[in-house]
C-alpha cells in the first residue's frame, strides 16, 4: 500500500499529547528530587590545587612568547620538574583514577543516587508507555528502510502491508520524546539542567575529572613548547604604529600649505586683471 | 573587567538615578553584578529603599542580598552604625550563617578591632579553608596595618594553592613594588602578562619594574616592552613614549665604553619617533609644556 497513513485525531489527542505532557512532568519532578538529594560539594584541597596549576600551566603556554626566554625556562623547570615539578605525577599515583574513585566513600554514593535517580524513574515509564500504548502507528520516519527492520519497529501491529517507515512500538515514540525533550527541558529549567539523561548516559563509561591524565597531558604540552621571544618583532611594529601617527601630521601640515599657496596664486591673478 | 557596554550602561543608570529618575533596583544589581566599587551611591539608594517598608516587602527574598550590599557600602563609607543595624537584621533572620559570619568579621574590620577580627576569620576558614574571600580579607587586613610582609606571607600562601588568580598576583606585584623588591614584583608581573598578554598594562608595568631594576639586558627587555604597549595601545601612551626614549639615552649612556653593536639592531628609529610623537601630543593637549618637553628630549639625547 503506498498511500500516506494520515494521523488520526484520537490517537494524537489520546497518546501524543499525554505521553509527551506526563514526560516533562516527570522530567522536572526528577529535577527536583536530584537538587534536593544532592549533597553539597566539598571541594578538595587537592582538587582545588590541581585544577590551578592546570590553568596556570595553560597560561604559560599560551603567553609564553610573551615573557623573556630566561623566564620562561625557569617557569618551565619549576612545572616539570622530576624531582618536586608541579605537573610530575609519579609512576604508581597515576594508574589507579578509578579505583580511588570507588575507595571514597562519598564519590561513591554519590554517583549511585545519580544512576538511580535516572534509572528508577526511567524504566517505570518504560513499562508504563509499552503497557497502555501499543497498536498504534506512532510515527513516520523520513527515509524508507527494508524488511528487516519491521520486527524491530513494528511490534504491535502484524499488519504486512504497513510500511516499515511507520513506527508502531510505542517504546520508540519514548525514545523520541526523550531525545526531543532534551532541548525543552533546558528552555524551562534553565542551564543547570540541560545534562539531564543522554549526557549522563554518555557519561556512564567514563567518568569527570580525571586529574593525573589532565597534569601529564599539561606536561607534554609543555616540554613541546619552543620558546620564540615575541617582543623584538613589537619594536618594528610600534615604530611603524607612531610613524604612521608622525606622519599623519605632517600630511595634514603638508596639505594646507598647498592650499594656501592655490589662494595666494588666484589673487595675484585677480590683481593682475585689475 | 568591565566592558564598555557594561560600563556606558552604568554610567547611565547612575545618571538617571542621582537625578530622580527611578531604576534604582536596577542600578544596584548591575553594581552588585559588575562588582564596581560605589559605596556611597550603593548606600544611599540602597537606605532609601530598605527604611521604606513598602519597597523592601515589594523586592521579596532579595531583600537579603540587599541588606548584605548596603550593609559592605557602610563599612566602605565608615558609617558603622548603618553597617550594625543591617547586619542585625540579617543575624535575626540567617542565625548559623557562615554569610553573616563573614559581614560580622568585616564589620570588626572596620571598627579597627584587628585581633577580634583575625579570630573570627580563622574560626570561618576552619569550617571552609578553601573560601577565597576570606584569605583575601586577611591580606587586606594585613596591609592595613601596615605590615606588608605579612601580607606578602599570607599572599604566597593563598597563591600556593589558588595560583590561578590574576587579581592576586596583581595585588602581590603592588605590594612588592612599595617595598622595593623589583625582582619579585617582576615575576608577578610575568605571570600577569601570561595570564592576559594583550593587555597593555601589564606590559607598561612590568618595563617600568624592569627599567627601575637597570642594567644593560634589563634595559633593552624594558625598552622592548614598552614598544610593545604603544603598539597595543596604538600609539596613545605617553607614559610608554617617554618609555622609550629614557630607555635609549640610558642604554647609551651605558654601552658608551663598549661597541654598540646590538643596541641599534632593532627599530633604530624608534627613538626619535617617539620623541616626534610626544611632541605632538604636548602640541595637542598641553602646549604651554612644550618647551619643557623640547629641552629635556634635548638633553637626553646626548
Amino acid at each position: 500500500m503506498a498511500e500516506d497513513l494520515v494521523l488520526d485525531t484520537a490517537i494524537r489527542d489520546w497518546v501524543l499529547i499525554p505521553l509527551s505532557v506526563v514526560m516533562v512532568l516527570i522530567g522536572v519532578l526528577r529535577y527536583f528530587v536530584s537538587k534536593l538529594m544532592r549533597s553539597s560539594p566539598t571541594p578538595d584541597a587537592k582538587m582545588v590545587k590541581e585544577g590551578q596549576v592546570v590553568i596556570r600551566a595553560r597560561n604559560l603556554k599560551a603567553g609564553a612568547n610573551f615573557i623573556p626566554p630566561k623566564s620562561f625556562r625557569a617557569r618551565r623547570f619549576y612545572f616539570s620538574n622530576e624531582e618536586n615539578g608541579l605537573l610530575h605525577v609519579p609512576k604508581d599515583q597515576a594508574q589507579n583514577p578509578q579505583a580511588q574513585m570507588f575507595s571514597d566513600p562519598n564519590m561513591a554514593m554519590d554517583m549511585m543516587k545519580k544512576n538511580l535517580s535516572m534509572i528508577i524513574p526511567q524504566t517505570l515509564t518504560f513499562a508504563w508507555v509499552n503497557f497502555f500504548f501499543s497498536g498504534f502507528v506512532a510515527a513516520k520516519i523520513p527515509f524508507p528502510l527494508t524488511q528487516r527492520f519491521r520486527s524491530m519497529l513494528q511490534n504491535g501491529i502484524d499488519l504486512s502491508t504497513v510500511d516499515v517507515s511507520y513506527l508502531i512500538r510505542p517504546c520508540l515514540r519514548y525514545f523520541l520524546n526523550l531525545f526531543g525533550l532534551r532541548g525543552l527541558f533546558s528552555l524551562i529549567l534553565g542551564d543547570e539542567n540541560a545534562i539531564d539523561d543522554t549526557q549522563r548516559m554518555m557519561q556512564m563509561g567514563g567518568f569527570g575529572f580525571d586529574a593525573s591524565k589532565s597534569l601529564s597531558a599539561e606536561k607534554d604540552g609543555l616540554d613541546i613548547i619552543q620558546h620564540e621571544w615575541a617582543l623584538p618583532r613589537f619594536e618594528h611594529r610600534a615604530e611603524s604604529v607612531l610613524r604612521k601617527i608622525v606622519q599623519a601630521d605632517l600630511v595634514i601640515s603638508g596639505a594646507y600649505k598647498t592650499c594656501f599657496k592655490f589662494k595666494m596664486d588666484h589673487y595675484e591673478i585677480v590683481e593682475v586683471i585689475d | 573587567m568591565v566592558t564598555k557596554t557594561e560600563e556606558t550602561e552604568l554610567n547611565q543608570l547612575e545618571n538617571q538615578v542621582e537625578n530622580g529618575g527611578g531604576g534604582v533596583w536596577e542600578y544596584l544589581c548591575l553594581v552588585r553584578k559588575l562588582k564596581v566599587r560605589r559605596s556611597e551611591l550603593v548606600l544611599k539608594h540602597g537606605l532609601s529603599i530598605l527604611n521604606d517598608p513598602g519597597k523592601r516587602s515589594s523586592l521579596g527574598p532579595d531583600e537579603w542580598t540587599l541588606y548584605e550590599q548596603v550593609a559592605i557600602a557602610a563599612m566602605d563609607c565608615q558609617s558603622l552604625g548603618a553597617a550594625q543595624n543591617c547586619i542585625k537584621v540579617l543575624q535575626k533572620k540567617f542565625p548559623e550563617s557562615k554569610r553573616v559570619g563573614k559581614l560580622e568579621a568585616l564589620l570588626l574590620e572596620a571598627k579597627g578591632m584587628w585581633e577580634e577580627a583575625e579570630k573570627a576569620y580563622s574560626i570561618l576558614l576552619e569550617d571552609n579553608p578553601l573560601d577565597q574571600v576570606i584569605h583575601k580579607r586577611k591580606v587586606a587586613m594585613a596591609k592595613a596595618q601596615g605590615k606588608p610582609s605579612l601580607a606578602i606571607e599570607h599572599l604566597n600562601k593563598y597563591l600556593e594553592v589558588f595560583m590561578a588568580d590574576h587579581d592576586a598576583w596583581r595585588e602581590l606585584a603592588e605590594i612588592y613594588v612599595s617595598l622595593q623588591m623589583y625582582k619579585q614584583a617582576a615575576f608577578c608581573y610575568e605571570e600577569l602578562i601570561l595570564s592576559q598578554p594583550t593587555l597593555p598594562l601589564y606590559h607598561l608595568a612590568y618595563a617600568e619594574v624592569l627599567y627601575t631594576i637597570g642594567g644593560q639586558e634589563n634595559l633593552i627587555a624594558a625598552r622592548k616592552y614598552y614598544a610593545s604597549t604603544i603598539d597595543l595601545t596604538g600609539g596613545k601612551s605617553t607614559r610608554a613614549l617617554f618609555g622609550i626614549c629614557l630607555c635609549g639615552s640610558a642604554i647609551a649612556q651605558l654601552s658608551k665604553g663598549r661597541n654598540k653593536e646590538d643596541k641599534d639592531m632593532a627599530a633604530p628609529e624608534l627613538q626619535s619617533l617617539a620623541a616626534t610623537a610626544l611632541e605632538k601630543e604636548y602640541k595637542q593637549k598641553a602646549p604651554a609644556k612644550l618647551n619643557l618637553l623640547s629641552s629635556a628630549l634635548r638633553s637626553l639625547k646626548l
